[in-house]
């Protein structure tokens, strides 16, 4: 007998390896950054268009809170805008502009809590984040209910 | 006639009284904290009673399979369903030399094959393959399987039970409260998220501290308490405490005047189905009986523990696990897994990224507090713990441990 391995599509533990910050990005060269339209959050794509959301805990910890509070602001003033854009894609179907811009967003559901709740990057006696892992997490752009 | 008065109309007093075999007086801290109380509720609870492993979509087609690391006793079990449709558990332990024959967490396969000397076993768990078997003296394959755990299924999760004849079925052990909730669409929830960490608290505290919302306008006041509790409702009322057998429900009372912040209102306008507590009290009448059984208008959430160690937490939409695996007296492995519908769009991701992250910061609130109060137990510096009437589940929970320790420790 000689098993074939495949990996199972739900529950695969996830090995995550996140950027702390991201210097150069060959984004960069790229003719278009962002979907037309939101050109005013092109300077928060180094900062927050990360791998997953274990990369997005790690930056919510790692930058200034300053940094939270300035991207909070430019991206609610733009996050409607987004959400009516990203409304009519399906997961999975974003180009790399638009998966950017989805990028952003997830970066603001992840720190929200820490100017609406917390006014501080981590929660307020807060169980030090490393020690309570993401496991099994969503993926950012692929499409669901498969 | 001098009966204590309700602080306000909405939620019922004297839930306690309901139940008066429970009593009202204080409860002994020493199970808690007193190691000695570990090994025991480990042999009279954990291996008598069923313990859930899984959602049967993680073992959707023949072959696949995924393996369960149990911390509580050092224990690996692989659960796979095999070529006859059937789901079984099996120990990850080769019968020749005892190495483990799947290494992987999950994955789809033929078989499983010790990678030690290549034993293989089909997915039924029955020994298929020895290498050079000439050389072994009187090896019966037939009696060298994998050994077999016992397994059953409700409503989608799978239950295994490490007794080799377990006292009571599945459904037996569930009893009322499992057929109250059947019909919920757990199946629904296919987006899955989860994390884990090791808590140094007792697996009871940590069990506790999602069956009282009694520290909601304090502990979580910078976060989840306005959804909780109001001027109308200011210590976090509940609507309602079921006990059904071993297990219990808690109905959360919801504030209808909740007015979300920024983000979060971005969010519940763009969620995949209503959030966690954001539904309608239309939507409550598809629901099944058990989940806000009393159809109070101002429902949120249920949070029903299946003794002993695995919690729901159920909305209209999403809903949520807590596990908790101990580890000793005062250590105790957390499993959340959040489960989500589906997102038709790319909108909703955010809606889901928001319910993920919300719901992990409110938790990681409680937790530096749970390690805190074992810090105090462990020291012997609280001998017993006085209740609140709407802490009736903790009380619950010390007199079902009890019930089951005495009921096994007699027995042997």
């Amino acid at each position: 007998m000689s098993p074939k391995k495949q990996p199972n599509s739900k529950y695969k533990s996830t090995k995550i390896k996140a950027k702390k910050t991201s210097g150069k990005r060959s984004s960069k060269s790229e003719a278009k950054l962002l979907p037309r339209g939101f050109k005013s959050l092109e300077k928060w794509v180094d900062m927050w268009v990360l791998a997953d959301s274990q990369a997005r805990t790690e930056q919510r910890h790692a930058v200034d809170y300053q940094d939270i509070n300035a991207f909070y602001d430019d991206m609610l003033a733009k996050a409607d805008k987004a959400l009516a854009l990203l409304n009519t894609l399906q997961l999975g179907e974003l180009d790399s502009a638009e998966e950017r811009l989805l990028k952003l967003m997830l970066s603001l559901a992840e720190i929200g809590p820490s100017v609406e709740w917390y006014q501080q990057n981590a929660v307020v006696d807060g169980f030090e984040p490393d020690r309570f892992k993401l496991t099994v997490q969503l993926p950012d752009n692929v499409a669901q209910g498969l | 006639m001098n009966k204590r008065q309700p602080t306000f109309e909405l939620t019922p007093a004297d839930l306690t009284l309901r139940h008066p075999e429970l009593g009202t007086g204080p409860v002994p801290t020493d199970m808690y904290w007193r190691p000695e109380f570990h090994d025991r509720e480990m042999a009279a609870v954990y291996k008598r009673a069923w313990l859930c492993m899984g959602r049967v979509e993680q073992v959707a087609e023949a072959g696949e399979f995924f393996v369960k690391e149990i911390e509580t006793f050092k224990m690996s079990v692989i659960v796979a369903r095999a070529k006859d449709d059937k789901i079984r558990a099996f120990y990850n332990v080769c019968q020749h030399r005892g190495n483990h024959v799947e290494l992987q967490s999950c994955g789809k396969a033929d078989g499983f094959v010790c990678p030690f000397h290549g034993w293989s076993y089909s997915l039924d768990g029955r020994l298929a393959g020895v290498p050079d078997q000439r050389a072994f003296y009187d090896l019966d394959k037939s009696q060298k399987g994998l050994p077999e755990i016992n397994l059953d299924i409700w409503e989608g999760f799978i239950f295994i039970n490490f007794d080799e004849k377990p006292e009571q079925t599945l459904a037996e052990f569930l009893g009322q409260q499992g057929a109250d909730l059947a019909g919920y669409p757990f199946h629904k929830g296919t987006e899955i998220f989860e994390y884990e960490g090791l808590i140094k608290c007792n697996w009871k505290c940590m069990v506790d501290s999602f069956c009282e919302t009694y520290h909601v306008p304090i502990l979580h006041a910078r976060s989840v308490t306005d959804t909780l509790a109001s001027p109308e409702n200011p210590h976090g009322r509940l609507i309602d405490i079921r006990l059904k057998g071993p297990h219990r429900t808690q109905s959360v009372w919801g504030n209808t005047s909740y007015v979300p912040n920024p983000v979060q209102g971005l969010a519940f306008a763009n969620a995949p189905g209503p959030s966690i507590t954001s539904g309608s009290v239309d939507q409550q009448t598809e629901l099944p009986k058990g989940l806000n059984e009393t159809r109070a208008e101002n429902w949120s959430i249920d949070v029903t523990v299946f003794f002993p160690n695995w919690i729901i937490v159920m909305g209209t939409g999403m809903y949520f696990t807590h596990q908790m695996w101990p580890v000793s007296s005062n250590e105790v492995i957390w499993q959340m897994r959040g489960f989500l519908r589906p997102a038709t769009n790319a909108a909703q991701r955010f809606g889901q990224e928001n319910s993920m992250v919300e719901l992990r910061d409110a938790v990681l609130e409680d937790c530096n507090t749970l390690e805190r109060i074992q810090q105090s137990l462990d020291q012997g510096l609280l001998k017993e713990f006085i209740f609140h009437d709407h802490e009736l589940a903790l009380r619950h929970q010390y007199h079902v441990v009890k019930q089951w320790l005495s009921q096994y420790e007699e027995q042997a």
